[in-house]
């Protein structure tokens, strides 16, 4: 006893009881409920067996109900454009302004802070403001809109089934493009400057330089980035909870907003915990890439 | 062309972007001044002819948020003690060692970072209601808050402390410290600033936070300002101005934390999340 104490307190017993706690807590409280997830996708869960572990087992009927149900297959497609859509939009606009920024002039490094306001605020103020934004007969959008000469009549963002989608996407991409900005920009800054001199010298233009020496060295920086915006993504709740509750008619719904509603409004946690399992494996196979390309640094 | 011109050239189109990306704040701030009518406008305007003070205290008292914002700083102070509590440790072990087994607990700890709240909550809700947790919602709610956030809050501080020289734990442990002593008196200050703005982003996070509360806290009085925005807003609502009024008081007090902290949180988020 009396050597245990002495190693917690002056040896390896202090190390395996910082790191013991957390693991224990994190094991508990997002490893046990991964498991019985997918325990759940599994069985037969109604609100009388809520309260019990030991419902009856119906091997895969969850999952063949969910993919005989007309819903599935457009939500998951409203799930894939949601996701191309917001990482597109994100990045390229990400990517314009870190290069931007990139020229260094006076006040470029706060300013550039400056965006990332976008991304601490809560994501149901964000989703109230573009709510009110893009609302149709109101909205400052459509007026903009109106008076450049885009479009002649009002959209319904919220209500038209052909944009509801694209409403929260382009909440979303506002949300999420300062933080791809201000990783890129981290990633612009490593790049050693002599590469472009040389470059220079040897006579290659701008256009080429940035196909040549920019593009390649940012390759890991990228990866890394893509997939952190998959990984985003596919958590982005709020945003639907403020602007269009998954609808109209399911046209703005994606399955992490379905999970939640199949649970929480239609209590139907065995098929909400079935698209979470489906989802999570997705979400998993993208963590893995993103661990990948940030390997190198994460281990230092 | 001279390099301050070209200089004060790149800072106007700077402002001018910047003005861009941030107007839907500026329209958040606006609206919440316009009566009711003038919201309503067209062309509409885009500075408030006569400013309505008076909604800020009319929606604070009629949507009670004063309550909402403290269930907000409840919940959000504690799941920072708790991930504080329990993440510095392990991001300090983690930094400390190179070995296949921390490679394997960072692996497992990123994996567990990624997980979507709106996946998880399912299996967290009906395991709380199983184990009685829901007799306690706010508690409920910071616990769940602690698993998710705390892997991203470790990936942070770890990185402070792989900054911190080995050589100086070193030389305390030499001069007849012992390792809790080390740990407290001369790792922890070095690493304080580190700890401190990886905290602040971690409550800014659980101070927004919604699908858990939403979820677990069913009593309106336990309820943290993001339910409470999002009650406020019924499918047809028309009360914007109020709206963007209740968005303003709950979101004004983040973006002063930003601005005042904005070097130190960019360089602290960059230098955990990639590098």
């Amino acid at each position: 006893m009396k050597r245990l104490l002495s190693s917690i307190r002056d040896g390896n017993g202090f190390d395996i009881v910082l790191v013991a706690f957390p693991l224990g807590f994190l094991f508990l409280m997002a490893g046990l409920p991964l498991l019985y997830n997918i325990l759940m996708s599994f069985q037969e869960v109604d609100m009388f067996s809520l309260g019990t572990f030991l419902r009856p087992f119906v091997g895969f009927k969850n999952y063949q109900d969910l993919f005989a149900q007309p819903e599935t297959w457009p939500i998951l497609g409203n799930t894939a454009i949601f996701v191309i859509g917001s990482i597109a939009g994100q990045f390229l606009i990400g990517f314009g302004l870190a290069l931007f920024f990139w020229v260094n002039f006076p006040g470029a490094s706060w300013l550039r802070g400056l965006f990332l306001v976008s991304w601490v605020m809560p994501g149901l103020v964000v989703g109230a403001i573009w709510n009110w934004i893009l609302s149709g007969d109101f909205g400052v959008l459509n007026f903009m809109l109106r008076e450049t000469g885009i479009i002649s009549g009002n959209i319904f963002w919220r209500s038209d089934p052909n944009y509801s989608l694209y409403a929260v996407i382009i909440a979303n991409v506002w949300l999420g493009t300062a933080f791809n900005m201000i990783l890129l920009s981290v990633g612009l800054a490593s790049i050693p400057g002599d590469l472009y001199e040389a470059a220079e010298l040897d006579g290659a233009n701008a256009w080429q330089r940035f196909w040549t020496i920019t593009l390649p060295m940012m390759r890991s920086t990228i990866g890394a980035i893509i997939s952190l915006g998959l990984i985003f993504t596919l958590q982005q709740f709020d945003l639907f909870a403020a602007i269009t509750s998954g609808g109209p008619n399911n046209s703005s719904n994606v399955t992490q907003y379905w999970a939640w509603d199949l649970s929480f409004r239609q209590y139907d946690f065995a098929k909400g915990a079935t698209i979470s399992v489906i989802m999570i494996v997705f979400v998993m196979f993208a963590s893995v890439v993103y661990v990948r390309s940030t390997r190198h640094e994460v281990r230092g | 062309m001279s390099d301050t011109n070209r200089n004060r050239l790149m800072l106007v189109i700077a402002l001018i972007m910047a003005a861009i990306y941030l107007f839907p704040l500026y329209w958040m701030y606006i609206t919440a001044l316009k009566s009711g009518s003038e919201m309503f406008a067209t062309p509409p305007s885009f500075w408030p002819s006569e400013p309505q003070w008076a909604t800020y205290a009319f929606v604070w008292e009629s949507r009670g948020m004063g309550r909402y914002l403290w269930n907000s700083l409840v919940i959000a102070f504690g799941s920072v003690t708790l991930i504080t509590v329990l993440g510095v440790g392990c991001a300090y072990v983690l930094a400390r060692y190179r070995n296949v087994w921390v490679d394997i607990g960072l692996f497992l700890i990123l994996m567990l970072q990624v997980l979507p709240a709106s996946l998880m909550i399912t299996p967290i809700f009906v395991g709380f209601s199983q184990l009685g947790m829901l007799n306690y919602p706010r508690l409920a709610v910071i616990i769940a808050i602690a698993a998710k956030s705390m892997p991203f809050f470790v990936v942070l501080v770890r990185a402070t402390f792989m900054a911190v020289p080995q050589e100086l734990e070193e030389a305390a442990l030499v001069d007849g410290n012992s390792r809790v002593g080390a740990f407290f008196n001369i790792v922890l200050p070095l690493a304080r600033n580190g700890i401190l703005v990886s905290a602040i982003l971690i409550f800014m996070q659980a101070f927004g936070e919604f699908v858990y509360s939403k979820s677990i806290i069913q009593a309106v009085e336990l309820q943290p300002a993001s339910v409470g925005l999002n009650s406020f807003m019924g499918p047809n609502t028309n009360e914007w101005n109020n709206i963007m009024a209740y968005a303003t008081i709950y979101v004004t007090p983040i973006l002063a934390i930003f601005v005042l902290l904005q070097r130190r949180i960019v360089s602290g988020l960059t230098s955990g999340a990639i590098k």
